[in-house]
């Protein structure tokens, strides 16, 4: 099997013309680029914002490529090491050589700084911008954050406009070409539509369907939307927890998630396998999972909540900062076994339940103990030796279910004994 | 097994050949003669029974209950079982719902035997001594647990404490000789040394892999052992082997299997875990057998904490096959 790239990877615009719309951002930017390289930048950075897939990252990395640039890419979080800012400032304050390519300097989502509270990363970013010799351009969302400030009044701010659906629709045909793809117009369409202008988490949908049937139709899509109600928030949330560059990010995607965190803990216990293979990343990741259990339970024992906190910690950073390197890695995550197998196995559980309540008392001990280790001599005697195993049963007004869970292989030879006695 | 034909029904033998009285109590003289005064003076102080699984412990509060009201004595006795019981709200109605109805003619006073009450919280302790104070002129308790240390001491000081040991080679073979003998089975003797060996000392237990063999026959070491082969699930050692060579998925499918098919919790899971870790089909050099001893004892007091079987083990599964992978390069 080939191996699966993100499409929103792989159909990343190459040209600053196949990023979808925006014209009037993509003429400031190209502007304000080309002054740059002019040498008489109109201002050393860029604050590209606008709602979450409407390219603002897309258009970065499409210039770069056209005018020849490296992408550098900075992670937020270290801004809050001194040693960390003086190592970027130093990349940023060196001239290029003769040889070298110019670089953007790419500061990914800034407003999640304003989310770690922390004054020191924006004194790095205004530092860094005091020296730099290269574009700096950063991004975010919501650019309006009051901790902010400081960076709108250093940057050009360029705005990105929602997509329309039409413009979703568009790319989403696209793809549909060149993956050879059976795609219904109104399928695309309803895509399209509940993606609000989000048009990564359009592909991601699309990219969806379209692996796991061959194909993309209408009622493919409105599964997906039933599917996306029940299923598709953890989904979304392991998706940005298990690719979280950042810390906050990690964080942000158990806590801002509105599955309760008892539910996202078995979703990512279910799933750290289907993310890390590398035994090492692996232990890592189960053991920082394991420590946000442990705080759980003393949460539940002590009633102090407010070591809720830690739980997120080593259930979001903790799990995803395994990882030895950090790479995208696009995964599917179904609906955890363990919630299945529970389904599908409740009513043996409640026949061994049942079984246990009978024997307990009068064998004057708990239902655990009947449980653990009655139950398995138990079964012994009743796959071995039907005829003593049927007198059992008549001793303690075994239900037939009863006779049939223990005797397994040998049920109906237990019956048969069971039926004869007690005439 | 007795083919007599009148009685169809047979009983579990631990229910069967369980003492009725303290008379028949064959071993725990010390413990038997002081509970035999309380009997003899019509009163008790409340009891707290203390030691290791299958040591007559529950047997002994309800031959004391017997000798004391007779026949009918589980009328005047409220059974709890703390591992069963959701809670201290419910162990409290209860004792007040029972504290109220009448007592016996002759004893004033009726017993609440709470069981494996070391499973019960340090809070609902407390909530156990205020109980036990509210109602003391009209009851008695009889506390079980396995760990005294695990009781509370204001609950300690209140009790008269009594410490059971653990059973004796030749008390658990020459009880297991006995029900043999009224059972008409046949046994070699050694068998009935294995059982011991096998059951540490608990009689429940022994008593179960005695009536299991003799399902299966005559009871020889080879039956015996196969018994307590099929009532321990291979699929422990399985799980090992699987992480070792670094299948985790595999591994974590077979834990699965454990908890819901034979319906183990994770305590016992990482137990069995801990004894097969240095058995010989498990091929590690001893000084990782000591790390994962340690990694299962962490795993263990988690999961006595409070914590979810399932991820705990995950994480085990996962660290053995991370030393597997080291131990492969």
């Amino acid at each position: 099997m080939p191996r699966k790239i993100p499409w929103i990877i792989k159909y990343r615009p190459k040209k600053i013309a196949d990023v979808v719309n925006q014209d009037s951002a993509k003429k400031q930017f190209i502007q304000w680029l080309e002054s740059w390289l002019k040498g008489k930048p109109l201002k050393k950075a860029a604050l590209l914002y606008g709602p979450a897939g409407c390219g603002k990252t897309s258009l970065v990395e499409a210039a770069a490529n056209e005018y020849k640039l490296e992408v550098v890419e900075m992670n937020a979080s270290d801004f809050r090491r001194k040693q960390d800012i003086e190592r970027i400032a130093k990349v940023a304050a060196t001239m290029r050589s003769l040889f070298a390519r110019g670089k953007i300097i790419l500061l990914d989502e800034v407003d999640g700084i304003s989310g770690m509270a922390d004054r020191g990363a924006i004194d790095a970013i205004l530092h860094l911008l005091e020296v730099t010799k290269y574009p700096i351009v950063m991004t975010a969302n919501d650019p309006w954050d009051q901790k902010l400030k400081p960076l709108r009044d250093a940057s050009l701010m360029i705005a990105f406009k929602r997509l329309s659906e039409r413009d979703v629709i568009l790319v989403l045909k696209r793809i549909c070409q060149a993956e050879r793809l059976e795609c219904e117009d109104n399928a695309l369409r309803e895509i399209a539509r509940r993606s609000e202008g989000d048009l990564r988490s359009a592909i991601n949908d699309l990219q969806a369907i379209a692996e796991g049937y061959g194909k993309v139709t209408i009622t493919l899509v409105r599964e997906l939307s039933a599917y996306r109600y029940r299923e598709y928030a953890p989904f979304e949330a392991l998706q940005k927890l298990f690719n979280a560059k950042y810390i906050w990010q990690a964080k942000a995607a158990v806590t801002q998630t509105n599955i309760d965190y008892e539910t996202m803990m078995i979703w990512v216990n279910e799933h750290i396998p289907t993310y890390y293979d590398d035994p090492e990343e692996l232990a890592r990741a189960f053991d920082a999972l394991s420590r946000a259990d442990v705080y759980m339970g003393r949460i539940r024992k002590s009633g102090s909540w407010d070591l809720l906190s830690y739980v997120f910690d080593m259930m979001g950073p903790g799990v995803a900062f395994a990882r030895r390197i950090y790479k995208y890695k696009w995964k599917i995550f179904r609906s955890p076994k363990r919630l299945q197998l529970l389904a599908q196995t409740k009513r043996s559980r409640e026949v061994r339940e049942g079984i246990a309540r009978a024997l307990a008392p009068r064998l004057l001990t708990s239902k655990a103990t009947v449980k653990r280790d009655v139950i398995p001599f138990l079964k012994i005697i009743f796959t071995n030796n039907p005829k003593y195993a049927a007198k059992i049963a008549l001793g303690y007004e075994l239900t037939e279910e009863m006779i049939k869970w223990l005797a397994g292989p040998k049920a109906s030879q237990v019956l048969a004994y069971y039926k004869k006695y007690k005439k | 097994m007795s083919s007599s034909g009148e009685v169809l029904a047979e009983l579990l033998w631990a229910e069967k050949y369980r003492p009725k009285t303290l008379d028949e109590i064959v071993n725990q003289e010390e413990i038997v003669s002081r509970l035999k005064k309380f009997v003899e003076e019509k009163n008790m102080p409340h009891l707290l029974f203390a030691g290791p699984p299958g040591t007559g412990k529950t047997t002994a509060a309800h031959c004391l209950a017997h000798d004391l009201y007779g026949e009918n004595y589980r009328q005047y006795m409220l059974e709890l079982n703390a591992s069963d019981e959701r809670g201290i709200d419910v162990i409290r109605s209860k004792v007040k719902e029972f504290a109220r109805t009448r007592v016996a003619a002759n004893i004033p006073f009726k017993i609440v035997l709470l069981d494996e009450a070391d499973n019960m919280t340090a809070d609902a302790q407390q909530a156990l001594r205020r109980l036990m104070e509210m109602y003391t002129a009209t009851t008695r308790f009889i506390l079980i647990a396995n760990y005294p240390s695990k009781i509370i001491e204001p609950i300690q000081s209140r009790c008269a404490v009594f410490r059971f040991t653990p059973l004796k080679k030749e008390d658990v073979v020459s009880r297991l000789k006995w029900i043999a003998d009224q059972e008409k089975v046949e046994y070699d003797l050694e068998a009935l040394e294995a059982i011991y060996e096998l059951s540490e000392g608990d009689m429940r237990r022994a008593i179960n892999i005695l009536q299991a063999a003799a399902a299966l026959g005559k009871i020889t070491v080879e039956s015996v052992y196969k018994v307590v082969g099929l009532a321990h699930p291979r699929e422990i050692r399985q799980m090992i082997q699987l992480a070792l060579a670094g299948n985790f998925n595999e591994a974590r499918d077979k834990l699965r299997e454990l908890m819901i098919n034979y319906g183990l919790s994770g305590l016992d899971v990482i137990k069995q875990v801990h004894r097969e870790i240095f058995s010989q089909d498990i091929k590690l050099p001893d000084e990782y057998k000591i790390i994962i001893a340690d990694l299962a004892g962490e795993i263990q007091f988690r999961l006595v904490e409070g914590a979810d079987d399932e991820i705990q083990l995950n994480a085990f599964l996962a660290r053995l096959a991370f030393i597997g992978k080291k131990l492969k390069s």
